[in-house]
């Protein structure tokens, strides 16, 4: 069993047109286990993705105090591609673009990044793995050789993502608002791939807006994030709450000092 | 500029050397008037460059010499290739397929075609590119010592990609004065692909020039892939001249280790002729390089593309001048170009330049430049997948330059521009 821990994280980001930093988070704590899958919800601007982005390793996101270990160890000083080898993966909101590299030799590069060299993948393994999360995505195989997201729509874009979470197998997935902008099919189907992950070895923490998400990838915890901190943690049905009650509703429930950002 | 002592004495001894080859006499003369040319005419300028303290007009080295033909033992040579390979002036290998000779298609080395095609080569030879238009054309016609004629009959279309293989002999002090003369006459289509490399280290000069005469409607596609060592002074260039509904495109991987100055142009001169040039570089330690990519419109309704995409490391310098020229008259023209510098060192220099010169209103006219750093968006996002920082920049890097290398139809000319492109960045990357 792999856990990770977030221990009172402040993070703060700097403004280059203003040159004036700014904290995000104030203090979030947070444990999960694999065979987990947790879920972020709140407001617009409350540091969800914040949170994802500082766990991976973003180099925008300064910690300015606090923790974060996997499996007991802090990763606030590793690189992003170290943190990336040792089990963690964010499905990004935004996936970079990159030209003149196809798919299917990037999939291979990130399986091969955490394999030893005398070990790295055979084609024909890889190309078994990659045909059976190609069908379990419902996804064409001339995706492989394009190039890598480019021109890819969006809702392309986030089946890819969940692509390269089924080929590469991390311990933790962070996934950021993999729902917005899918159809209910698409979402059908990238719900499919995370379900199809669930096991002792593999956690989630998902980040949405929404609670429809969590009808298809069923959350055994549910953290309510405003203004910075988890203000509220409780199961499946407290993501139900928030559907009929809203967010403001919980805040004045919590009687939390907290302006929403939609808010008027 | 090396002092030419006594050009009545050089003259002499060219004519004499070219004479003794066997050359037709109107090529001797050509030879000597070029000479005269060089006591006069100015090295070739380029915008933030500067070449005034290049030698690259030796004359001490014999006209033409032969070379061992085993520093070709690394050139893949197919049977079934259309190819011809040369190391300096000697000819290893034509590989012509019967069927295209019997439709008239012409590959030779240069030297052969001017005694057996004597009335092309006369015909054509420097008409693309003139002799008294700089220092280094007049140097050229005069030390001319190695090349190729290509020749496509009307109508004819070449499926195969017709290689050329230059190789340079420095395993010994002798300038490479190289010409390949493409003649694509009517509706004809083509590719060409053009390697160069070197063997040996002893330094020395490479001015290789390319003309491509593109009659009406014809298609060619030229890439090349520019390899020459690290103490070769290069002087390149490469231009086509392009008549009515012709088409020509360049994909150009500039490679060399050492000093190169380039100009490569597309003369766009017939109603709605075309071209499409790409151009990519890697340059890296102490390398000085200038490439100056020119599209000309001169006939109305025509279209150029310019594409340069440069990577500097280490302490080297790349000056990518783009240069789109709209003649009065070219009405309907259509000139685009894009300048791009990706810097990955700061000791590194890197300009990227357009100059536009538009003497028609009735144009459409854009361009795009940039100096700057690796997409620190794109290095999060390969990085965050566990890819390390050197491998997550080779692959930027590669995509950066992909629009080249996809566009070179042989592929192992294809797979050794990635493989070298891949050793300069492994060797230049400091992380």
């Amino acid at each position: 069993m792999a856990t990770l821990e977030v221990k009172d994280l402040h993070v703060e980001i700097t403004d280059d047109e203003q040159q004036k930093s700014r904290e995000i988070l104030k203090g979030v704590n947070l444990t999960m286990n694999t065979g987990e899958i947790h879920a972020i919800m709140g407001p617009n601007g409350t540091g969800k993705s914040t949170l994802s982005q500082t766990i991976m390793g973003q180099p925008a996101y300064h910690v300015t105090q606090g923790d974060i270990l996997l499996n007991g160890e802090s990763i606030i000083e590793m690189p992003v591609d170290e943190r990336a080898r040792k089990g963690l993966f964010l499905g990004m909101q935004y996936p970079a673009e990159i030209q003149g590299v196809t798919n299917a030799e990037f999939l291979r590069a990130a399986m091969n990044a955490r394999r030893a060299d005398d070990d790295q993948i055979s084609v024909m393994a890889f190309l078994k793995e990659l045909d059976k999360n190609l069908a379990l995505l419902n996804m064409s195989e001339s995706m492989t050789e394009r190039y890598l997201n480019e021109g890819f729509s969006g809702g392309e874009k986030k089946r890819n993502e969940i692509l390269q979470l089924l080929m590469i197998k991390p311990s933790f997935a962070l996934l950021d608002e993999i729902d917005s902008g899918l159809d209910i099919d698409a979402l059908q189907v990238v719900s499919k791939g995370v379900n199809s992950m669930r096991g002792d070895n593999f956690g989630s923490l998902i980040i949405t807006h929404y609670q429809r998400l969590l009808n298809y990838i069923v959350p055994d915890v549910v953290h309510v994030m405003m203004g910075g901190k988890i203000v509220k943690t409780g199961g499946a049905e407290l993501a139900q709450m928030l559907e009929s009650e809203g967010y403001a509703g919980l805040r004045d429930d919590l009687d939390l000092d907290v302006k929403l950002v939609d808010e008027d | 500029m090396e002092a030419i002592a006594d050009y009545k004495q050089l003259k002499t001894s060219v004519a004499a050397a070219a004479s003794e080859y066997g050359e037709p006499e109107w090529l001797v003369e050509r030879r000597v008037a070029a000479i005269d040319q060089m006591a006069t005419l100015a090295l070739p300028k380029a915008n933030r460059f500067s070449i005034r303290d290049w030698p690259l007009t030796p004359t001490d080295q014999p006209l033409i010499s032969s070379s061992d033909q085993s520093l070709t033992a690394d050139v893949q040579m197919e049977a079934e290739h259309v190819q011809l390979v040369q190391v300096g002036s000697t000819t290893v290998m034509v590989n012509l397929p019967t069927e295209l000779a019997d439709q008239g298609v012409i590959l030779m080395d240069l030297m052969t075609a001017i005694k057996k095609q004597p009335e092309l080569v006369q015909q054509y030879l420097m008409t693309v590119i003139k002799s008294d238009e700089d220092r280094l054309t007049s140097y050229h016609e005069a030390f001319l010592n190695a090349g190729a004629l290509l020749y496509v009959p009307k109508g004819v279309t070449i499926k195969q990609p017709i290689e050329i293989n230059t190789v340079q002999d420095s395993t010994r002090e002798q300038p490479l004065v190289a010409h390949v003369l493409i003649i694509a006459e009517d509706n004809s289509h083509f590719s060409v692909t053009h390697h160069l490399t070197t063997k040996g280290d002893v330094a020395n000069v490479a001015n290789v020039l390319v003309e491509i005469q593109a009659r009406a409607d014809s298609e060619v596609h030229y890439s090349a892939f520019d390899e020459l060592g690290a103490n070769t002074m290069a002087y390149m260039n490469r231009r086509a001249t392009i008549a009515r509904n012709a088409k020509v495109d360049w994909a150009i991987g500039m490679m060399n280790d050492g000093k190169t100055f380039g100009d490569f142009d597309s003369d766009l001169v017939g109603e709605g002729a075309k071209s499409d040039a790409k151009v990519i570089t890697v340059t890296t330690k102490e390398q000085n390089v200038c490439i100056n990519t020119r599209v000309t419109n001169r006939g109305k309704k025509t279209t150029g593309n310019i594409v340069q995409r440069g990577v500097i490391m280490e302490k080297s310098n790349l000056i990518f001048n783009g240069i789109g020229h709209i003649i009065h008259g070219a009405s309907g023209a259509h000139a685009e170009q894009e300048n791009r510098v990706l810097m990955m060192s700061n000791d590194a220099h890197g300009d990227a330049n357009p100059i536009l010169l538009i003497d028609e209103n009735d144009v459409l006219a854009g361009h795009a430049a940039s100096v700057g750093q690796i997409d620190e968006k794109q290095m999060y996002y390969l990085m965050s997948r566990g890819i390390d920082k050197a491998q997550a920049q080779r692959l930027v890097i590669r995509g950066f330059l992909s629009t080249v290398i996809g566009a070179i139809p042989a592929k192992p000319v294809r797979d050794r521009l990635t493989n070298t492109i891949e050793r300069k960045l492994e060797d230049g990357i400091e992380l």
